[in-house]
């Protein structure tokens, strides 16, 4: 270990308060003060050793700026006629705790209609089981569309804030201590990470302030790769299912998930018992998840509940794999079962949506600026998205299957979720959290908040908040967005408000001030489209030039992400170095 | 000098965030005052500021804080001049509230600088002891800085405490020097001239300046008449760039109807936790008990605490209370700890006396508000970790002010904040000031410390109870009742730290 940035010291300063001065005017090479404002906020903490003193101030803190964020306005705001995504979810409680269950993925499809897996579908259900105890009226079905009553807006930002603090918080809490124990990190140092990663801004101002429940999701892979941290496999296929059933978005960490456990059985030998555990677990899993839906479909056909009452006549073909009709008898008592399961994958799964919908700051996107990609065939496009992303998530998983050491975990996942996000099919901008949240734990892990892993998380998640401004501004949230964002960066030390994550000893200058420069230049180019959106109306013939200008930024400084946690994941793993560093992995 | 950690400045910083993430929170009337009072000063020549009466929200400050409101207007203009109109009731457009929640944090500067000033201070007078002194006023300052009460009433409710108070900090610290003290009082002078109920700390400033500026330290009977002079030229001149404009107009009479409005009840609309409120309650336990004791019970009083909770309270048992008796209680107390500054004027005794000032008014004062319970609270605060039996007096003041502003929140939206801050506050200074407060050369009293433990733990099950579990059970009745054992609550803290403090100030 050579020389470790100052926060990593924290033990030394365990001393009785009355003898500390002496030793901060011994010379000598200790450096006494924090590096960056976040670790000077829990400095006072470093001759505390317990958890219990410290963790329940961080959690108590998070939870305010989280819910000061939420008085905010939410997406879709007063703004019929679709509303947003609030109104997404706040009708899903609806039709959930109104419909039989057989009805839940095919009721009025115009009007946000079901479009999550189905643990999405039960958290709705027990979330507006509790608030019709409070006001049945927000939740009556189609008259409470598009309400904007203000207790009902609490009660959603509660629904947030505690799912949150129910399994994304534990979570956190639970990996940022195995992860950091891992590399013998200290635990204050781990609590500054920890704070760190609650306060990554594009998760409070989607989850919090735009609204959804990302980090339910977020929440179950957090502990999914805990438990991989832990050897937990089996816990870790369960957890992961459980975030695959409630956001389809978790299939961008799957292939990495698959590699490490498929990795995991046969490095360093084989062990099939591990195997079928796995592969059992995981079926089971996904067994439990459906069984309400499956029950339901057959409850409600044996009560001749139709999953369609809307439709008269005969029964319309299967939206999507109709040849499954000649196989199978249309009239025996498991069909209706299959009818509501390929209609919940037919939902989850928009296959029939085009490469990309809005302005997302992916290789799609960008590319789109350069040759316009419409005047392709879609299933070429389809095709060429499916192989890029194939080819970009490839090199990662590989060497995560070679070299199956937990310590690569974040690499891995944010490399896939990176290559997803920047080549896949139907990205949505704060689908931009995935990637984001691997890549933001390194933090606690070894050199966490050295310089080098500081400046490159910072980047991502502030290009990352800044590539949502388009989506946020639209709602008038251009001030928490600016507080939020400009709060982290000013904790970690980082652009706009210090320099001071750069220029790490012991790096050449080359990788130093190639870093300083490429980084500097993507802060300024953010700075100065804030200016430009800000004060100078886009001209008339582009209309989205700034939102133009903002994808093609963002592609370019993900690529850049992408590109630097492969590169660590490479160096970490030693596989470059197969002959010299054989002997060492081994005893690991 | 090593800096500690976090600094103030940093501490600034967070706390500016997450103010500004507040600025959608909810604002009570007292927004509106001061929007009225920015279209007063800005629209109206001096002369009318205080007889204008468009608005119910008169101008009931003194010149200084006119003053400050037309500087600030001149700002608001610029952001958005319909806010202005003296007409323009309510008027509450996203640019005035940003603006004016924003000028709340700007002036709250002065108290960063004074917080910054009182911690700098201390280091440059003990520098034989090392860090913990510094560590403590570092403590201290930030607990000020970060107070429950100034975001509650400042931040959320809209006030402009912060401000004024890092003025009384600043004139406090200044004290601490013989060379400050002119200057101290003059600026404490100038304070009153902005807000009067600083008058009622005046006492002790009265006492510590004669003492300790205007007699000789050696002996009472030797006058310091240059001093005097400076300081009576120097507190004339500040009145007469106050109150002078008007006094010239024959207007005096008119601000002091404005300032003193004497038609007012004795307690507020809802319960400062003071003695009042103990007796209003002891009252109302007697109701039901009177005609077993064969006292007689006022039928009229008998409907009107219990309800709104709001005007005039009357008692049903209990002999009335008059201004007079509130005001010649309050001297009282006041006087009995200005006799031992006299004796011995001391930094630290005139703290105390402040503090105990504060006391005084607060828990026998004519028509209290909760919110001046930080009159006591902040003064106390800089004395806090002297040592550990400050601590201990301290304590239950700080749970029992804090959990007592409660009440001005009241919608939903802000109750996880204001509970969740709290809690925060109290959990981190707490524990903190325990680690930081050096013990003290004196006994400690046994029962004190088991009382404030007591009491402490005491706050939990009620919270939940006024919080959740009543409403739960009865729903909207009794309304009444939770605020009753909330201000009960909070005033046996008050009065409970109140004597311990009497106690720690005339035994140190």
């Amino acid at each position: 270990m050579s020389s470790p940035s100052p926060a990593h010291k924290p033990r030394r300063k365990s001393k009785k308060p009355g003898v500390t001065f002496d030793a901060s005017t011994k010379p000598g090479p200790l450096i006494r003060t924090p590096s960056f404002p976040l670790a000077a906020f829990l400095w006072p903490a470093r001759s505390s050793l317990s958890p219990w003193e410290v963790v329940p101030l961080i959690l108590m803190v998070v939870g305010l700026f989280r819910w000061a964020a939420g008085l905010w306005g939410y997406s879709g705001f007063q703004k019929p006629p679709m509303f947003g995504d609030y109104e997404a979810q706040r009708h899903w409680m609806e039709i959930t705790t109104q419909l039989p269950i057989s009805q839940w993925y095919f009721h009025d499809l115009e009007w946000w209609g079901l479009d999550y897996p189905p643990l999405t579908a039960y958290h709705s259900w027990l979330l507006g089981k509790i608030g019709a105890l409070i006001d049945p009226s927000w939740f009556t079905l189609y008259t409470s569309r598009g309400s904007d009553d203000p207790t009902l807006k609490i009660f959603m930002r509660a629904t947030v804030i505690i799912s949150e603090y129910l399994i994304y918080i534990p979570a956190a809490v639970v990996f940022v201590r195995r992860y950091s124990r891992l590399f013998g990190v200290a635990q204050w140092t781990s609590w500054v990470a920890l704070v760190a990663i609650l306060l990554q801004p594009s998760t409070i101002l989607i989850d919090h302030i735009h609204f959804q429940y990302n980090t339910v999701m977020l929440g179950f892979v957090l502990a999914s790769m805990s438990s991989m941290t832990a050897g937990r496999y089996m816990w870790a296929s369960i957890f992961f299912v459980a975030a695959l059933g409630f956001k389809q978005m978790a299939l961008y960490y799957a292939p990495a998930v698959f590699a490490y456990l498929l990795g995991s059985c046969i490095f360093p030998r084989i062990n099939i018992g591990r195997f079928v555990v796995i592969a059992g677990v995981t079926a089971v899993s996904f067994a439990v998840l459906i069984l309400p839906l499956v029950i339901g479909a057959l409850y409600d056909a044996k009560r001749g509940i139709d999953s369609r009452p809307d439709l008269d006549g005969p029964r319309p073909p299967l939206p999507i794999f109709p040849q499954l009709e000649s196989y199978l008898n249309t009239e025996a008592v498991y069909y209706p079962v299959v009818v509501q399961l390929v209609q919940m994958v037919h939902r989850v799964f928009p296959f029939a949506r085009g490469l990309f919908e809005d302005k997302v700051a992916n290789f799609w996107c960008a590319a789109n600026v350069v040759f316009k990609l419409k005047k392709y065939p879609a299933a070429l496009l389809q095709r060429a998205s499916l192989v890029a992303t194939l080819a970009s998530f490839a090199p990662a998983n590989l060497i995560l299957f070679l070299r199956p050491n937990k310590e690569l975990l974040p690499y891995a996942f944010a490399t896939t979720a990176w290559s997803f996000f920047l080549f896949s099919y139907q990205v949505h901008e704060k689908s931009v959290l995935l990637p984001l949240l691997p890549m933001t734990v390194l933090l606690a892990g070894k050199q966490g908040l050295g310089k080098d892993v500081r400046a490159w998380v910072g980047f991502a998640n502030i290009l990352g908040a800044w590539t949502m401004f388009p989506l946020l501004q639209r709602v008038d949230l251009r001030v928490p967005y600016a507080v939020l964002t400009l709060l982290w960066a000013y904790l970690l030390g980082l652009p706009p408000t210090s320099l001071s994550a750069y220029f790490q000893e012991g790096q050449s200058p080359w990788v130093q001030w190639g870093t300083a420069l490429v980084h500097g230049a993507f802060y300024v180019a953010m700075g100065l489209w804030h200016v430009l959106e800000l004060f100078v109306a886009a001209p008339l013939d582009k209309p989205d030039l700034w939102v133009v200008a903002n994808v093609g930024v963002g592609a370019v400084g993900f690529a850049l992400c992408y590109a630097w946690c492969l590169w660590r994941l490479t160096d970490e793993s030693g596989i470059l170095r197969w002959g010299s560093v054989k002997s060492s992995k081994k005893t690991q | 000098m090593t800096e500690i950690y976090p600094t103030i400045a940093q501490c600034a910083v967070v706390a500016t965030a997450f103010k500004i993430l507040l600025f959608p929170a909810y604002k009570s009337t007292d927004f509106e005052v001061h929007r009225n009072w920015l279209a007063i000063t800005h629209s109206l020549p001096v002369w009318e500021w205080y007889y204008e009466k468009t608005s119910e929200w008169t101008l009931d400050y003194p010149p200084f804080f006119a003053y400050f409101e037309w500087l600030l207007s001149q700002v608001a203009k610029l952001v958005d001049p319909f806010m202005l109109r003296v007409y323009n009731l309510e008027y509450d457009s996203w640019q005035t509230v940003y603006f004016q929640r924003f000028t709340v944090i700007v002036t709250e500067l002065a108290l960063v600088y004074a917080l910054q000033m009182a911690v700098d201070g201390i280091s440059r007078f003990i520098d034989a002891h090392h860090g913990v002194p510094k560590r403590a006023a570092q403590a201290a300052a930030l607990s000020i800085f970060l107070s429950p009460g100034l975001l509650i009433i400042d931040h959320i409710h809209f006030q402009y405490n912060g401000c004024m108070y890092g003025i009384l900090i600043a004139s406090l610290v200044l004290a601490k020097q013989k060379s400050g003290l002119l200057t101290s009082g003059l600026v404490f002078a100038s304070l009153l001239c902005m807000k009067h109920i600083y008058a009622y700390l005046a006492p002790a400033y009265v006492v510590y300046l004669l003492r300790a500026y205007c007699l000789s330290p050696k002996s009472i009977l030797r006058i310091q008449f240059l001093n005097c002079v400076k300081l009576g030229a120097g507190i004339l001149g500040i009145l007469g760039a106050a109150f002078g404009p008007f006094a010239v107009k024959g207007q005096i009479p008119q601000i002091l109807s404005r300032l003193f409005p004497f038609s007012r009840g004795l307690c507020h609309a809802y319960w400062a936790p003071n003695v009042w409120a103990l007796y209003s309650f002891m009252d109302r336990a007697l109701i039901s008990a009177a005609p077993r004791l064969g006292l007689p019970v006022k039928e009229e009083a008998l409907n009107s605490v219990t309800r709104g909770l709001v005007g005039d309270t009357s008692f049903a048992v209990l002999p009335e209370i008059t201004p007079r008796l509130c005001f010649a209680l309050t001297l009282l107390f006041q006087a009995i700890p200005l006799v031992k500054l006299f004796l011995k004027p001391t930094w630290d005794a005139f703290i105390g006396a402040v503090t105990l000032c504060g006391y005084a008014s607060f828990l026998f004062g004519w028509h209290v508000h909760e919110k001046a319970i930080l009159l006591v609270i902040i003064p106390f605060s800089l004395i806090a970790l002297k040592d550990r039996r400050h601590l201990s007096a301290f304590r239950p003041l700080a749970v029992a002010g804090h959990v007592s502003l409660f009440p001005l929140l009241f919608t939903p939206a802000e109750f996880p904040i204001k509970t969740v801050y709290t809690i925060f506050w109290l959990i981190l200074f707490l524990t903190v000031f325990d680690r930081l407060a050096p013990p003290s050369n004196r006994q400690r009293f046994f029962l004190f410390d088991r009382f404030s433990i007591l009491y402490i733990a005491v706050s939990i099950p009620l919270m939940a109870y006024c919080s959740l579990i009543h409403q739960m059970v009865f729903g909207k009745r009794y309304e009444f009742l939770p605020l009753m054992f909330m201000s009960s609550y909070s005033a046996i803290g008050v009065v409970g730290s109140w004597l311990g403090f009497m106690v720690v100030y005339f035994t140190s």
